[in-house]
């Protein structure tokens, strides 16, 4: 079941759009969104938070668009997962939490300090007492409080160290609600999301099961991102193009920055279905090889 | 010891997951800065007691005139010296601290909640709400004190009531900008969206995440402001716009005296130094608060 | 290049980073591993003598001067010259109203390279400062080039070039100056992987074709094992295993060096 769906969504801040026309759900089994800085993760992110309106298309919960949704039931369902800053430093911990609380239901914060692993002595303490990872279990047993079928993490684990990141991830891997993952890591995306979207520039380049898209990109961008992230004992990180080039205004934006652009790359590619996946790119079978 | 590690590579880093809290975290360091804006309360708390017991503490009857003993010098009889119609000028400090101090705290409190109100609601809600309130205040920013000040006083008498109704209202607009400002990057910090994800209704948002954290450096501003207010304060005396004679009241004091600086020094060189002192408190107070008030700062 | 024995790094009481041995010879890439607070860039900083307000004790040789005895005008002529410090985000260190090549040009000036070191009579007026010039653009271009940026970009300011044009421009200064040991704090770890690639590229290019010396410090074991010859690993302040890259990796035998690999997501 799908519980939230973006139909043709354009955003942006003011009237410059940042997110071009996506169409994705948010199916069950974890979805990833992997992008570089730029690519308008965290705007679309944001959408699915109803935290920012679309320009045009719509976000919709269940049968009916955010515009028009019972909110209230929505604010239970979907919750954020920040990472940076996503808690008031002026207020303890036990505070924060409790804010998601019903008023008669506040004696549940040491329990969900508990559920994430914490001391619930914690409670009293502010997060600048606390280190990242701890901060960062906090933030979730906040989003836990309401009971929601769906986190919408962003970047959860980027800003913490290998070995905190590592035991953040078993912690969210255990969790029982569905979940959209933001993020730029590959490797993290590979272990909570079934599936993926790549975003490229605010668009959707290639959709599909995480393992297929990783094994074998059928995008350019994805080929790229991919081969650039170092493996353990690999070979060194392959850059494949040139990636100062600028977002191309027409056509495919990633053309500029493409090794295998071609005059036809001048018309920007539709997402079609190639090999059990939906990519942009007029030369995908020849990325697939 | 991952904490001391951690300032020493020049960032904040968070500890390892796990390591033991040091339990108490206010120490040595916080205490310095603590003792500052303490000497600046004690300073000021100084200040307010001797003005408010003034009627116990002055010498004279404050509006004891004896033309006879008219700008005598300092003496055991008349520590500050008297003024041109032989008022006792200690007296007159003391009791002019009532009046400057009143006009001080009732226009930054004030501007204070005037400005700062809008303004974390302007920073806030951004949009059309923004631009309203902000043009608002452009146009009060655009009338000088003193203009505004006579066209009140044309309304009004000229007192130390109309001094504060128009310093106030000239004083406003700047905290509403800064408070502005500061509520709209506090706005874009992710425990906003993420209580805005809670459901929890605007008015709680601003009132519980954003006004508390908007909230230092307007307070450091207002301390750093209290003497400017003094100095404004006197300055509408001067053109009869503000307190009158005979009330006392240090601005007014300074102004009357500064012709007799070079002949009779003591007329004006006290209230002078009062408000020396008192803006210099407010200061000491403000630079105090800033370190005091910072949630974050580095705890050794 | 880097010859480091008994290295401690002390505040107060405390001692924040504690190195028995660390060695890099020309053309090496050394890493150096370990999370927050492993005392792994402070090691780094007291290799310049930049660690203000600490106690060092042990023998620091770099580019034959021994760091912790060179008075601080033979330590400025390492700094910077012969040895750069590449850090997470050069853009901030960068002064936002200097043009690039401006920047790059008073650099060289100041370490005297590209010119007969400043002062000095001018034998011949005019050709001479005009060769002169022509030898300095010569260098900042070459050094620009050497790092894959287009030599347009000396035209640039600071807020006009990404991240990762940044910190190869970082590079191409050192090269310019003619370092011959580059240590490098985090370089890519503000980047996106697509830009870290690149600037990955860039330094180990280098140290093939000019036999640059590379300390490298970083949190990403994954990275460091496709660049660097030899690895420390540190934990709070101390060096839990050190050796060759290919066997720390492959067989690590401290724990903490495990549960670092195992972390790997």
């Amino acid at each position: 079941m799908t519980m939230l769906r973006a139909e043709g969504v354009t955003l942006g801040y003011g009237r410059t759009p940042v997110v071009h026309d996506v169409t994705l759900d948010l199916t069950d089994g974890g979805v990833g969104l992997i992008g570089e800085s730029g690519s308008g993760k965290t705007t679309l992110a944001r959408a699915f938070l109803g935290l920012l309106a679309p320009m045009s298309g719509n976000i919709w919960y269940g049968q009916k668009t955010l515009k028009k949704a019972d909110m209230r039931a929505f604010r239970r369902d979907v919750q954020p997962v920040f990472q940076a800053e996503a808690l008031d430093p002026r207020m303890r911990v036990g505070a924060s939490i409790a804010e998601a609380l019903p008023r008669n239901a506040r004696h549940r914060v040491p329990e969900l300090l508990d559920q994430v692993g914490l001391s619930p002595d914690l409670a009293t303490r502010r997060p600048h007492q606390l280190s990242g990872g701890q901060r960062q279990r906090v933030v979730i047993a906040r989003a836990l409080a309401v009971g929601p079928r769906l986190l919408i993490l962003d970047e959860p684990t980027s800003a913490l160290d290998v070995t905190v990141q590592a035991r953040i991830l078993d912690l969210l891997a255990g969790l029982d609600t569905e979940h959209l993952l933001i993020t730029h890591n590959l490797a993290v995306v590979g272990r909570l999301c079934r599936t993926s979207h790549v975003l490229f520039a605010g668009r959707v380049v290639e959709s599909g099961p995480t393992a297929e898209i990783l094994a074998r990109p059928a995008h350019p961008y994805t080929l790229a991102l991919r081969d650039a992230v170092p493996k353990l004992g690999g070979e060194p990180p392959v850059a494949r193009g040139r990636t100062e080039a600028r977002p191309a205004e027409t056509g495919c934006a990633f053309r500029l920055r493409c090794p295998l652009a071609v005059k036809g790359c001048e018309t920007a590619p539709a997402l079609r279905e190639v090999e059990g996946r939906q990519v942009a790119c007029h030369r995908a079978e020849d990325v697939l090889g | 010891m991952s904490e001391g590690l951690t300032s020493q590579e020049g960032r904040l880093e968070p500890r390892p997951e796990g390591a033991p809290e040091p339990v108490r975290l206010r120490r040595t360091l916080p205490k310095i800065t603590d003792r500052f804006a303490a000497a600046g309360a004690v300073l000021i708390a100084l200040v307010l007691l001797a003005t408010i017991l003034a009627p116990w503490l002055a010498p004279y009857p404050v509006d004891r005139l004896a033309p006879v003993d008219a700008l005598l010098p300092p003496s055991g009889a008349h520590w500050f010296g008297t003024d041109k119609v032989g008022r006792d000028v200690l007296t007159r400090v003391l009791y002019g601290g009532q009046t400057s101090l009143t006009i001080a705290v009732a226009v930054l409190a004030v501007s204070a909640v005037v400005g700062v109100t809008l303004g974390v609601v302007a920073g806030y809600a951004g949009g059309w709400v923004r631009d309203v309130i902000m043009r608002v205040t452009d146009v009060f920013l655009a009338f000088p004190a003193l203009l505004l000040s006579l066209a009140l006083a044309v309304v009004l008498q000229p007192s130390v009531t109309t001094a504060i109704v128009a310093i106030a209202a000239t004083w406003w607009p700047w905290y509403a900008r800064l408070s502005a400002s500061v509520a709209a990057s506090i706005s874009t910090r992710a425990y906003v969206d993420a209580a805005r994800c809670l459901g929890v209704p605007a008015p709680m948002i601003v009132l519980r995440h954003v006004l508390p954290n908007s909230l230092t450096p307007v307070l450091v501003q207002i301390s750093l402001d209290a003497g400017g207010v003094i100095l404004t304060a006197a300055a509408l005396s001067y053109l009869g716009l503000g307190a009158q004679e005979p009330t006392a009241e240090w601005g007014l004091m300074v102004e009357q005296g500064q012709t007799l600086f070079t002949t009779n020094w003591w007329v004006v060189t006290f209230p002078g130094l009062a408000i020396l002192m008192t803006a210099f408190a407010f200061n000491v107070l403000g630079e105090g608060l800033r370190n005091a008030l910072d949630p974050r700062r580095v705890v050794k | 290049m880097i010859e480091v024995r008994d290295l401690q790094v002390r505040y107060g009481e405390r001692v924040v980073a504690s190195v028995p041995e660390l060695d890099v010879r020309a053309g090496e890439c050394v890493a150096i591993v370990g999370e927050s607070g492993s005392g792994k860039s402070t090691t780094l900083l007291s290799l310049l003598g930049l660690t203000e307000g600490a106690h060092v004790s042990g023998s620091i040789r770099v580019c034959g001067v021994e760091v912790l005895q060179a008075p601080e005008r033979r330590l400025r002529e390492i700094r910077g010259a012969r040895v750069a410090l590449v850090m997470q985000s050069p853009q901030a260190a960068l002064s936002p109203t200097t043009r690039l090549g401006t920047l790059m040009r008073r650099a060289l000036k100041l370490h005297g390279r590209g010119g007969e070191q400043g002062a000095g009579p001018e034998p011949e007026r005019g050709t001479g400062r005009k060769a002169r010039q022509g030898k300095v653009r010569r260098i900042m271009v070459d050094a620009v080039e050497a790092v894959m940026l287009d030599p347009g970009i000396l035209r640039r300011y600071p807020h006009e070039i990404s991240g990762g044009q940044a910190q190869r421009f970082a590079i191409a200064l050192a090269i310019a100056l003619g370092a011959e040991v580059i240590l490098a704090d985090e370089p890519t770890s503000a980047l996106d992987v697509t830009v870290q690639a690149e600037v990955v590229g860039v330094l180990r290019r280098l140290r093939a074709e000019r036999g640059l010396a590379l300390l490298l410090v970083s949190h990403d074991l994954a990275l460091v094992s496709t660049i660097a010859d030899r690895v420390l690993v540190m934990k709070d302040g101390a060096v839990v295993e050190g050796g060759p890259a290919a066997e720390v990796l492959a067989e690590p035998s401290h724990p903490y060096t495990r549960e670092l690999l195992e972390a790997l997501p």
